[in-house]
C-alpha cells in the first residue's frame, strides 16, 4: 500500500533541533503511527523476532501446501521454471543456479513446448470435452502435471526433499501457461531481454557462418534450415519474441506462486545483486559465498576468447549492442512487431523510429 | 522541550485505512523518529506484519489450488475406475477412410462408448516426429530416447487419464472406441504405452482419399466452411491450385497410414486391417471379421442392427452428395474426380503403401 513519509531535521540553536516527522498513506493493518503499540526499541525488537518466527512458519506451510507427492518426492514447490525465449540469458542464468548444493537444471526439456505448441498452436483441438488437451482447465492440468512429475522423476530421482530442480524451458515458453497452471506452487522466473539485442543475436547466429547457420549446414540440426534472407530471420525472430514473450508474461501474470522477473541487463549489470534479489523474491535460501563462486566460474570473462564473438553461441552480452547490429530497417520492423512487450519492460528505452 | 503530535486515520474502503502522522517540535539530542533506529524498527515490523498477511494469503489460495489440480474431484472416480486399456479399441488411419462411418456402427454396440478424436496421436506424434536428432539423443528432452521408457509409461497414464476425463460414466467392462484416424502419426507411440489395447488398421485407396479432400475443400464445400483455420480460405487451394493440395493430402497420407501401418506390425494386441473397400463391398461379413479378430463377442442379429442403421442408404439424401461430408462412398470414384495430374501425383507419392495394400 503506498506511503509518503518525510523526515526533517533542522539546528535551529546550538544542541537545539527542530524535526518534523510526516507520513500519511493507506494501509491495510495498523496504521504506522500506532506502530502496533509500539513504544521502544526494545519493544520493536521483539515485535520483529515475532514476526520473523510467524513468516518462517507461514512459508514452511506455503511450501507445505501441496496436497500431492510424486512417486520420486520431488516437491512441486521445488520446481523453478525459467521461461522466456531464446537469447535472452538463460543459459547463463541456468548454469549459475546450477552450481549451489542441492540445486539441478533440467536443460530445456521442451515440455511446454509438446503441451503448447499443440494447445495454442493447434487451437482448434481444444474446445471439446474429447480434444485431449479440451474440457475443463483442471482435468487438464491435472494430466499435464502427472505427466511432467513423472517425467521429472524418471529423469532425477536424486532430487527429492528439499532439493530444487531449475527448468530452462526457454524455448518452452510457448507452453507457459499451461505448465504453471498443472503446477501452481512451483516457482517462476521471468526473463526477459530488449527485443532488439535479442533478434540480433538471433541474426548473428543464423546468418551465414553463424553457428545455427552451421548446426544445420553440418548436419547437426535437420528440417527446414533458416532463412538467408536477413529480413526474413528479423521478422521471424521478432514474431517468436512477440509469441513466447507474451505467453511467458501470461504465465506470470496469472501465477500465484513465487515468481521474479529479470531484466537480463540488471542481471549484467549486477549480477550478484540481482542473483541475491531472484533467492530472495523466490524463497529460496541462498549461500552467499556459493553463489558468488558461480557467478566468478560462469562469468563472461572465463568463457574461452575462442568461444566468444561474433557468429558464435557468445557472441558479445552486450546490452544495447542492436544498435551497432541492426539497421534502420530491421530495428523498425522489431520495434512495429513487439512493441507493446518493448513498451512493457523497456519503457525506460524510447522506441527508435527506424535509424534514430 | 515542546512537541506537538497529531494522528489521523479514518476507513477508505473495507479493511483499508488512511492515515496522517505528523509529529513536530524541538528537541535535544536524538529527534523522536530517528530515536535509536526505532523508526527504522517500526518500518522493519510493518514490512514483516504486511508479510505475514500476503504468506497467510499465498498459503490459502496454493492450498486451494493445489489440491484442485493434483486430486481427482469429487465424482471423478478413483483410478481403478479408469478404463481398461484391453478395452481400448483404437482406430487408426487416415481421415476419410471411413472412421466416422465404422465408428457409428461399433459405438451402437452393447457396452461401447466412443472417444472421438481425443487427437492425443498428433499431440505427441508431431512433436517426436519434428524433433531433431540432437534432441532425440538427449535426456533432457522432454521425448529423449534415454528416457523412452519413462516417457511411455506418462504417455500411458496421460491416455488413461484423458480416456477418464473424456469418457467419465465409463464403467469397467466397457469398450473405449477411440476414432483417431488424424493422430495417426503417433499410433506407434500410443501402441507402445498401450501394448495391450486393441487396434484396427483402416485403410483406403490414396486415390478416393485424395478426391474426397480435393471436394470438401472447394469453396463453399464442408471442409472448406469448417476450417476458419490458418490460411485455409485464404489460400482457396482446392480451386486454385488443386495440384498442391493433391501433393499435400498425399504426403499427409503417407505419414499417418505409414506410421499406423508401423504400429500395426510391432502391435502384439488383438488387431484387424480393414480395408475400406470391403467394409462397403460386405459389411456385415467385414464388421464379423473385425469383432472375431479383436475377440470382443458381438453377436450376428446387434452387428446386423448397427449395420443397417448406418448404412449409405439410411442417410437422408439432402445430407449426402458433392461437397458434402458424405459424399459418394464409391470406391474407385477418384477416376472421375482426379484429373490424370493429380492421380500420378498420389500414385507417386504413396506408391509404397499403394502397392501394399493396393496392389495392382
Amino acid at each position: 500500500m503506498p506511503v509518503y513519509r518525510q523526515n526533517i531535521l533542522l539546528e535551529v540553536a546550538r544542541g537545539i533541533k527542530a524535526f518534523l516527522n510526516f507520513e500519511a498513506g493507506l494501509t491495510r493493518g495498523p496504521t504506522p503511527g500506532e506502530g502496533g503499540g509500539i513504544q521502544s526499541l526494545e519493544e520493536a525488537h521483539k515485535r520483529l523476532e515475532d514476526r520473523n518466527r510467524q513468516i518462517a512458519e507461514l512459508e514452511k506451510k506455503v511450501r507445505e501446501s501441496r496436497s500431492d507427492a510424486p512417486a520420486g518426492d520431488l516437491k512441486p514447490e521445488n520446481v523453478v521454471w525459467m521461461f522466456g525465449t531464446a537469447r535472452v540469458g538463460s543459459t547463463w542464468l541456468g548454469s549459475m543456479m546450477d552450481e549451489p548444493t542441492g540445486h539441478t537444471m533440467w536443460h530445456e526439456p521442451l515440455v511446454g513446448a509438446l503441451f503448447g505448441g499443440f494447445y495454442y498452436g493447434r487451437g482448434a483441438h481444444r474446445g471439446g470435452k474429447h480434444g485431449i488437451l479440451g474440457g475443463p482447465d483442471e482435468k487438464r492440468s491435472r494430466a499435464i502435471r502427472a505427466f511432467i512429475l513423472a517425467s521429472a522423476h524418471e529423469k532425477f530421482p536424486e532430487v527429492s526433499g528439499d532439493g530444487y530442480l531449475v527448468v530452462k524451458e526457454p524455448n518452452g515458453s510457448n507452453g507457459a501457461p499451461l505448465l504453471a497452471q498443472a503446477l501452481p506452487e512451483s516457482r517462476m522466473i521471468f526473463l526477459v531481454r530488449d527485443p532488439r539485442d535479442v533478434v540480433s543475436s538471433n541474426l548473428s547466429g543464423k546468418s551465414e557462418g553463424g553457428w545455427t547457420a552451421e548446426a544445420y549446414k553440418r548436419g547437426r540440426r535437420q528440417g527446414t534450415p533458416p532463412p538467408s534472407d536477413p529480413k526474413a530471420i528479423v521478422r521471424k525472430g521478432a514474431k517468436k519474441y512477440l509469441e513466447f514473450i507474451g505467453r511467458s508474461k501470461e504465465a506470470y501474470d496469472a501465477h500465484e506462486g513465487p515468481k521474479v522477473l529479470v531484466r537480463y541487463e540488471e542481471l549484467r549489470a549486477d549480477t550478484l545483486g540481482t542473483m541475491k534479489r531472484i533467492y530472495s523474491e523466490l524463497g529460496i535460501p541462498m549461500d552467499e559465498d556459493e553463489v558468488a563462486r558461480a557467478i566468478k566460474k560462469h562469468s563472461w570473462e572465463n568463457i574461452p576468447e575462442e568461444k566468444k564473438g561474433e557468429g558464435k553461441f557468445y557472441r558479445k552480452a552486450t546490452p544495447g549492442g542492436w544498435r551497432e547490429d541492426l539497421t534502420p530497417d530491421q530495428i523498425q520492423m522489431v520495434e512495429d512487431i513487439t512493441g507493446p512487450l518493448l513498451q512493457e519492460f523497456y519503457p525506460e528505452q524510447q522506441i527508435s523510429r527506424a535509424g534514430v | 522541550m515542546p512537541v506537538l503530535k497529531n494522528r489521523v486515520a479514518f476507513e477508505v474502503a473495507r479493511g483499508i485505512k488512511a492515515f496522517l502522522n505528523v509529529e513536530l517540535g524541538l528537541i535535544r539530542g536524538e529527534t523522536p523518529g530517528a530515536e535509536s533506529g526505532l523508526t527504522d524498527a517500526k518500518a522493519d515490523t510493518r514490512e514483516k506484519d504486511t508479510r505475514v498477511r500476503q504468506l497467510g494469503q499465498i498459503g490459502r489460495r496454493l492450498a486451494g489450488r493445489a489440491r484442485t489440480v493434483a486430486e481427482p474431484a469429487a465424482g471423478d472416480g478413483a483410478q481403478d475406475n479408469r478404463v481398461r486399456p484391453e478395452n481400448m479399441i483404437w482406430i487408426f488411419g487416415s481421415g476419410r477412410s471411413g472412421s466416422t462411418w465404422l465408428r457409428s456402427m461399433m459405438s451402437d454396440m452393447e457396452r461401447h462408448r466412443v472417444w472421438e478424436e481425443p487427437m492425443v496421436g498428433q499431440l505427441f506424434g508431431v512433436f517426436h516426429k519434428q524433433a531433431q536428432e540432437g534432441q532425440l539423443r538427449s535426456a533432457n528432452f522432454i521425448m529423449g530416447e534415454p528416457t523412452r521408457k519413462g516417457w511411455t509409461r506418462s504417455i500411458r497414464n496421460f491416455v488413461l487419464d484423458g480416456a477418464h476425463y473424456a469418457n467419465p460414466r465409463l464403467g469397467p467392462d466397457d469398450y473405449l472406441v477411440v476414432k483417431e484416424p488424424n493422430g495417426s502419426t503417433g499410433a506407434p507411440l500410443l501402441m507402445e504405452a498401450l501394448p495391450e489395447s486393441r487396434m484396427i488398421l483402416l485403410v483406403r485407396d490414396p486415390r478416393d482419399v485424395a478426391a474426397s479432400v480435393l471436394d470438401g475443400a472447394r469453396k463453399g464445400s464442408w471442409l472448406y466452411e469448417r476450417k476458419d483455420k490458418g490460411r485455409w480460405k485464404e489460400n482457396a487451394l482446392a480451386d486454385t491450385n488443386p495440384e498442391a493440395i493433391t501433393r499435400r493430402r498425399a504426403n499427409m497420407y503417407m505419414t499417418q497410414v505409414g506410421n499406423a501401418r508401423d504400429a500395426y506390425e510391432a502391435h502384439e494386441g488383438p488387431k484387424v486391417l480393414v480395408r475400406y473397400e470391403e467394409l462397403r463391398a460386405d459389411t456385415l461379413e467385414t464388421m464379423k471379421r473385425i469383432y472375431s479378430e479383436l475377440g470382443i463377442p458381438a453377436g450376428d442379429k446387434d452387428l446386423t442392427r448397427v449395420v443397417e442403421k448406418h448404412s449409405w442408404e439410411n442417410i437422408p439424401e439432402e445430407n449426402k452428395g458433392e461437397g458434402k461430408f458424405y459424399r459418394k462412398a464409391t470406391p474407385g470414384g477418384w477416376r472421375e474426380d482426379l484429373t490424370p495430374k493429380q492421380a500420378g501425383i498420389v500414385e507417386k507419392i504413396t506408391a509404397p503403401l499403394l502397392e501394399e495394400f493396393y496392389p495392382a
